[in-house]
């Protein structure tokens, strides 16, 4: 960033310019030791003002967090044949019922990208927000590869975060390029008994809604109702051969959140009749200590057409069955 | 009406067996009348040609030329968004059930009219075509 370009201006807009570049860290391009002082200064206070952090803390050392009100819910979701689409990098069209206007901004704290997405991030136009300057898991570009086959076991049984938890999860999930390379998913070695930067529930929670206004998980996916998600530790696999572990791996079966063109929807976009599966691994690992996020890509084994390695993997599942009942 | 749905694979591996079977008799194997019109569904969520025109009784082809799986609903009782799909008056619906990729339906339309159909998964991502039926001249 060119310091000597920055316009002396208000008080908001000074802590941000340090931080657009943070943005970077959204498509894996930059890592935090690579930030200079002042903006990693300006990166810890976006983190500290994550917005259910007080909520996380009041729960993160619950030792017996109450159970699920009506008993345990039992789930499974499978897509045993067809494709997948695979989410590559793209700059998300901004939704103002989620970020605000530039004179009135919402969603901005927690670690960029993976809760908010700080103003200069964004790109304006008069008074509302078009786009994001830099790329991100989320957007309209994808791409569909073959064979996707997916598994999920969960049991959502703890209702709120805690130290411990009852909910539990059994996740499997591969597809393969057009070279015929298998990419393979599976969690949980451990399920997040309570969340960083938001809860969790025990790792597991159904009937609920996620993302945009929520500010549970990124506001860069569009406000959806999850039928069941989960979050915990697991592994990245290709051809076999485990290549990343451990990793944050969420899941989530929703309401269907694509439009015309598969272009991801804004909140008034969402089709409530329709479902889908994304799986989310995004290019952060948890920082329990402080209760955020840090950096570090995702080693997928897929390279990009400009040579890069994918940093993250997005995967969307659309042929679906689905079973649920309560008990476990 | 007649509806009915086959893999490209097995469908030719039907074929090499039927040719073989017949092949002392001499009597070539009867293949499939060609379809009035063949549609295809792609990785980018279309029926391409997205509208397509026959006679009445004609027949339209539709080829899973995607990696995904599918399907081709021309049945109002299963859409859930508005305009996804319409029969003409007297018309029955149709559904091919899933599709997997390679995999082709056929319907033959013996009502004319204006159908509208869509695919299940995709629905919200309106995935839908048209076939136009045109009566006898
Ligand atoms: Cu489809």
């Amino acid at each position: 960033m060119n310091r000597s370009h920055r316009p002396p201006t208000s008080h908001t807009s000074r802590v941000f310019p340090a931080v657009a570049a943070l943005i970077l860290l959204l498509s894996g391009l930059a890592s935090s030791s690579a930030l200079g002082q002042p903006m990693a200064k300006q990166l810890q206070k976006l983190k500290a003002l994550a917005p259910a952090r007080g909520y996380v803390i009041a729960h993160k050392d619950v030792k017996n967090p109450p159970k699920l009100f009506g008993g345990p819910i039992s789930v499974t979701v499978t897509q045993s044949s067809g494709g997948v689409f695979v989410a590559l990098p793209d700059r998300r069209r901004l939704d103002t019922y989620v970020f605000g206007t530039p004179s009135m901004p919402r969603a901005f704290a927690g670690t960029p990208g993976i809760n908010g997405v700080p103003p200069p991030a964004r790109e304006a136009e008069d008074d509302h927000y078009t786009r994001m300057k830099k790329p991100s898991p989320f957007g309209d570009k994808y791409l569909v590869m073959a064979d996707g086959r997916m598994e999920l076991h969960a049991v959502d049984a703890t209702a709120v975060d805690g130290a411990t938890t009852e909910d539990q999860v059994r996740f499997k999930a591969s597809w393969k390029d057009k070279q015929g390379n298998t990419y393979e998913v599976r969690c949980c070695g451990m399920l997040a008994s309570h969340g960083m930067e938001f809860p969790t529930f025990g790792g597991v929670v159904t009937n609920h809604i996620l993302h945009g206004v929520t500010r549970l998980g990124t506001a860069l996916m569009p406000t959806e109702f999850a039928y069941v998600a989960f979050w915990g530790m697991g592994e990245v696999r290709k051809n076999g051969k485990v290549l990343d572990k451990p990793r944050l791996i969420h899941g989530m079966l929703t309401e269907y959140v694509r439009g015309e063109g598969y272009k991801l929807a804004f909140d008034d976009e969402v089709t409530p009749t329709r479902m889908q599966f994304h799986l989310m691994i995004p290019p952060f690992m948890p920082d329990p200590p402080n209760l955020s996020f840090t950096e570090k890509p995702v080693k997928t084994g897929f390279t990009l057409p400009n040579g890069m390695e994918l940093p993250f993997w997005h995967v969307m599942f659309e042929n679906l069955e689905t079973k649920a009942e309560r008990g476990q | 009406m007649m509806t009915f749905r086959i893999t490209l694979l097995s469908g030719l591996f039907t074929l090499s067996v039927l040719s073989a079977a017949c092949s002392s008799a001499q009597t070539p194997p009867k293949a499939p009348p060609a379809p009035d019109a063949v549609v295809g569904m792609t990785n980018t969520l279309r029926f391409e040609p997205d509208t397509v025109r026959v006679p009445v009784g004609g027949t339209v082809e539709w080829r899973n030329t995607s990696l995904l799986v599918h399907t081709v609903t021309g049945d109002p009782a299963r859409a859930t968004l508005e305009g996804s799909a319409r029969l003409p008056e007297g018309a029955e619906p149709f559904d091919s059930g899933n599709l997997e990729p390679e995999a082709v339906f056929r319907h033959t339309f013996t009502v004319p009219g204006v159908y509208g159909y869509f695919c299940i998964p995709h629905e919200g991502a309106k995935m839908k075509g048209v076939v136009i039926v045109s009566p006898k001249q």
